[in-house]
């Protein structure tokens, strides 16, 4: 009978303790698959998000401008760049309707060009996109603040212009900036306003999904001195250093419930050790080493552990194929969202789902067998057979 | 013959005499803000459940304008400046001049429903295209006018502006400004009452009444941002 057969069974004559024994690997595997998931989404509907909605994949722009994003700052003509760009004017306005006056940021954009790079110009919920000169796009609960409607006009002035912009179409992104604060004009319009002989403040850049930081990269090494790019990651504001506190909070605390779940498999592991020191005892004279022994005890450890593993990945995962599939946190983030308007957060997140998380929830069973080898395989390595054998 | 002549020449003078609907505009917007001055407005900020008053001195040449609040006490010492498109405001809080961007020309006046436009601005002549009918100066918004507002009446009375109706671009009225009381002081008309109404919000009213008016030229230090800490 081989050793992994021999441990098999030994957990099997005790079944109870087994299932309980799984169900917390099984709560704890869940747990680490969902948060990891879970974490995940969030990252890629941050991306999402900023890369396609708020700003652009790689933004390229003076380094003056970084440090103040003032119109001031931006460029006076087309600069060499050497890949496909889409130029972009940001500038301070102060939006007027008959009700109300509001600040906020407008961008001047080449609606065409927008097309190409942005999906915002698709998220057009009620008339179009701007097709010209003297018409301004509104995300809608900036609309409804202000009161105006498609077909009306809305002033917007800055500190040198001013212009009645005719609203041509409402936007309804699920993007929190976007829909809160989104304004959308004419980059000529946005030049007019600007009134410093600026042609753009920034250039937005294409780039591919997860190559967007390696493209901002491999722009800075041929930009002229003075400009600068960033990926998407660079580009987002106080929310990535939420996401990234999330990540430096749960992952530790998912790295503690492993170690707790692993603590809970060696400790019953050792009661069950303890109470068959007489039967190690049998084995080790019929001419089973004390290590092989040690190595059975780690092997039902493991077993245990993996049962629970193995239900804990069929449930975790089919959790995570739910909620990737299904807008389950959509009430929450629009919570969220509502918290939070300045935010780029997405009305929309859906949890990853990715291979590798498996790998990371089995650190379990192999940390209960290590654990079982400290511990409770110590008890067997140190037996004193003749006291077991004469049953004392 | 002698008198189908003199009806003729008649006719020809009226004709020639005949104030388009845009030149009353400007004669009535040039006869509100009377002549050079100096003297008290008691701003009158109506709200639901709530009165507050201001007692401001006036400096004024027609054009510029400086107002020192006198009281409440906690506002006092308070001062603006209006140099055309040039906004100042001194804060004794602050102890500091700050020069307010354009955009505050739209802004509200000490928290009242008053713009500092209201108070000194020409826009209505600038972006609005004029029409008469029945009386009335009906304004319109030249294409791409800086103007939320639909439409704008001007109620005149004699040269005088008597009411401006402010409409949103629905037809429905938004702000009622009324002007009374006008005197002829040194040549031109000063209204000593303003009463602005926000038509959306029941129970929003401002009153300016303007008392102890000393007509005369305004000594030019009143026009410097640089005295607005001090007073003139």
């Amino acid at each position: 009978m081989t050793l992994l057969s021999l441990a098999w069974r030994n957990v099997l004559r005790q079944r109870r303790r087994t299932a309980l024994l799984s169900l917390v690997v099984v709560y704890v595997t869940v747990a680490v698959l969902f948060m990891l998931g879970f974490l995940d989404g969030y990252g890629e509907s941050l991306v999402e998000a900023y890369a396609r909605y708020v700003e652009a994949p790689v933004v390229v722009a003076k380094e003056a401008w970084w440090e103040d994003p003032d119109p001031t700052n931006g460029f006076t003509e087309p600069p060499p760049l050497g890949v496909p760009y889409t130029p972009r004017l940001s500038l301070y306005v102060l939006l007027r309707s008959p009700y109300r006056a509001e600040g906020g940021v407008a961008l001047g954009v080449d609606p065409e060009g927008e097309r190409r790079l942005s999906r915002v110009p698709a998220k057009v919920a009620e008339g179009r996109w701007l097709e010209g000169r003297g018409e301004v796009v509104l995300g809608y609960r900036l609309a409804e603040r202000l009161d105006v409607r498609v077909g009306e006009r809305l002033v917007l002035e800055t500190g040198k212009a001013a212009l009645g912009l005719r609203v041509v179409g409402l936007l309804r992104a699920g993007v929190s900036n976007v829909d809160f604060a989104g304004v959308y004009l004419h980059l000529e319009d946005a030049r007019f306003l600007a009134g410093t002989g600026v042609w753009a403040t920034h250039l937005a850049v294409e780039a591919g999904r997860g190559r967007e930081e390696a493209t901002a990269r491999a722009l800075n090494a041929t930009l002229p001195p003075g400009l600068k790019a960033k990926g998407v990651w660079e580009l987002m504001g106080p929310i990535r250093a939420d996401y990234e506190g999330s990540r430096l909070f749960y992952l530790p605390l998912l790295g503690l419930f492993m170690l707790l779940a692993a603590t809970a498999v060696v400790s019953t592991t050792y009661v069950s050790v303890r109470e068959r020191l007489r039967e190690f005892a049998v084995a080790e004279s019929l001419g089973l080493t004390p290590g092989r022994l040690a190595a059975q005890v780690a092997l039902e450890a493991a077993l245990a552990s993996g049962v629970g593993l193995v239900l804990g990945l069929l449930l975790g995962y089919a959790l995570l194929y739910y909620t990737a599939t299904h807008d389950v946190f959509g009430p929450l983030m629009r919570l969220s969202v509502e918290l939070l308007p300045e935010s780029g957060l997405s009305e929309h997140l859906y949890t990853a789902l990715r291979p590798v998380y498996a790998l990371y929830a089995s650190l379990v069973v192999a940390l209960s067998g290590l654990l079982a080898l400290l511990f409770p395989g110590r008890l067997v390595l140190r037996l004193e057979l003749a006291r077991y054998l004469k049953g004392e | 013959m002698k008198r189908t002549l003199a009806f003729l020449i008649l006719a020809l003078l009226a004709l020639v005499l005949a104030q388009s609907p845009l030149d009353k505009l400007k004669a009535a917007l040039d006869r509100l803000r009377g002549p050079a001055h100096q003297g008290v407005y008691v701003l009158t900020v109506e709200r639901p459940g709530s009165t507050r008053t201001y007692r401001i001195r006036v400096y004024t040449d027609g054009k510029r304008a400086h107002f020192r609040v006198l009281e409440p006490r906690s506002e006092a010492g308070q001062a603006f400046l209006s140099l055309g498109q040039d906004l100042y405001l001194y804060d004794p809080r602050l102890g500091r001049t700050l020069r307010l961007p354009p955009t505050g020309r739209t802004e509200r006046f000490l928290g009242s429903d008053l713009t500092y436009q209201d108070l000194m601005g020409r826009d209505l002549e600038e972006l609005f295209q004029v029409e008469e009918a029945q009386g009335v100066l009906v304004l319109t918004p030249k294409p791409g006018a800086a103007t939320p507002y639909g439409r704008v009446e001007v109620y005149l009375k004699g040269d005088l502006i008597e009411r401006v109706l402010y409409y949103d671009q629905r037809g429905q009225a938004v702000r009622e400004l009324r002007l009374g009381g006008y005197q002829r002081l040194d040549g031109a008309y000063l209204p000593r009452t303003m009463e602005l109404k926000d038509l959306l919000k029941e129970g929003y009213r401002t009153r300016v009444e303007i008392q102890d008016v000393r007509v005369g030229p305004v000594p030019e230090r009143c026009f410097s941002p640089l005295v607005l800490e001090r007073g003139c």
